[in-house]
């Protein structure tokens, strides 16, 4: 091989060998580049799957709150409803009390009694519904209060009919000081405790 | 061989160096043209996938949460049904109760 022959079959080898670098500089580049760019959309993938896990956990506790939420205030409906006819029930049924006079006139008295007690008072005076100022007996009545009162009280009767279902009002002669003590009232001031007795003997634990 | 001559084929044989280098650069341009297009496709098909069964996770949850949520009712109101049930025939002794505590509360 002549000398010029050589040095050109060098030049050509180290081109070759050159290109062949130049190639699979490339080919490794590329085999990196799209391994990083998998790992890296798998993790995107990962992710979007990631959060629709926890979009359906949302959507489960999110359904799950509202059927509890609507379940819960139905039965919440139910029971006012029975507490309410409850409540209704025993208002008349304490108007029905009110026309049993065996019953009735005993709670009238101690009802009087403890009035005048609260006051303090000797000389009172008691309003009473339309209904009582014409049954009642005022003289039998005023004895038992000062009987229950073991004392002896000088009760005037307001001529004024009273707005109640029963009870009375209990004032001093002056007017000035007053205790009222009807069935209403007593139904009002009571109503909190009543709730509560009645949804325990209604509903017990659950209510 | 002249000297001309050899200076003729050592330039030819230059020109096919250049030749061969230029062709190995245009593979490797191709090559990493290649790369992102198949980084595209890649891309497309995994985001794709995940997107496809995101949907049917999400499309799952929505049907199981609705049957859970159904039975979770059924059961509830038949339990609210016996407490209901159960208060109702508990009314007549609340009523008693109640004005037992009223006509109590002046003793």
């Amino acid at each position: 091989m002549s000398e010029t022959s050589k040095f050109t079959e060098d030049i050509l080898t180290v081109a070759k060998e050159k290109g062949q670098t130049i190639v699979a500089e490339a080919e490794n580049e590329t085999q990196k580049a799209l391994q990083e760019a998998k790992t890296r959309l798998s993790r995107e993938a990962e992710e979007i799957i990631l959060n629709a896990k926890a979009e359906a956990e949302g959507i489960r506790r999110r359904q799950m709150s509202e059927v509890r939420h609507k379940v819960k205030l139905q039965e919440q409906l139910e029971k006012d409803q029975i507490l309410t006819d409850v409540l209704e029930q025993t208002k008349k049924r304490i108007a029905d009390i009110s026309d049993d006079e065996s019953k009735y006139f005993p709670y009238l008295v101690s009802s009087i009694a403890n009035a005048i007690r609260e006051l303090g008072l000797e000389e009172v005076l008691v309003q009473l519904n339309a209904k009582d100022l014409k049954r009642v007996d005022k003289t039998k009545l005023e004895r038992e209060v000062g009987k229950k009162l073991d004392k002896r009280v000088k009760v005037e009767w307001s001529k004024n009919p009273l707005e109640a279902s029963g009870g009375a009002i209990v004032s001093s002669t002056d007017g000035k000081t007053r205790i009222v003590s009807t069935l209403d009232q007593k139904f009002e001031a009571l109503e909190s405790k009543l709730l509560i007795e009645a949804g325990r003997t209604l509903f017990g634990n659950n209510a | 061989m002249s000297g001309i001559e050899t200076v003729k084929i050592i330039v030819e044989a230059e020109k096919g160096a250049a030749k061969i280098l230029e062709d190995a650069q245009t593979k490797a341009s191709e090559i990493r043209k290649w790369l992102d297009s198949k980084i595209e496709a890649e891309r497309e098909s995994l985001l794709r996938s995940a997107k496809n069964e995101a949907s049917t996770i999400l499309e799952q949850a929505e049907s199981e949460a609705k049957v859970e949520a159904q039975e979770f009712e059924k059961n509830s109101q038949s339990a609210k049904r016996q407490v209901i049930t159960r208060a109702s025939t508990q009314k007549g002794a609340a009523v008693e109760k109640l004005v037992t505590i009223i006509m109590r509360s002046e003793q």
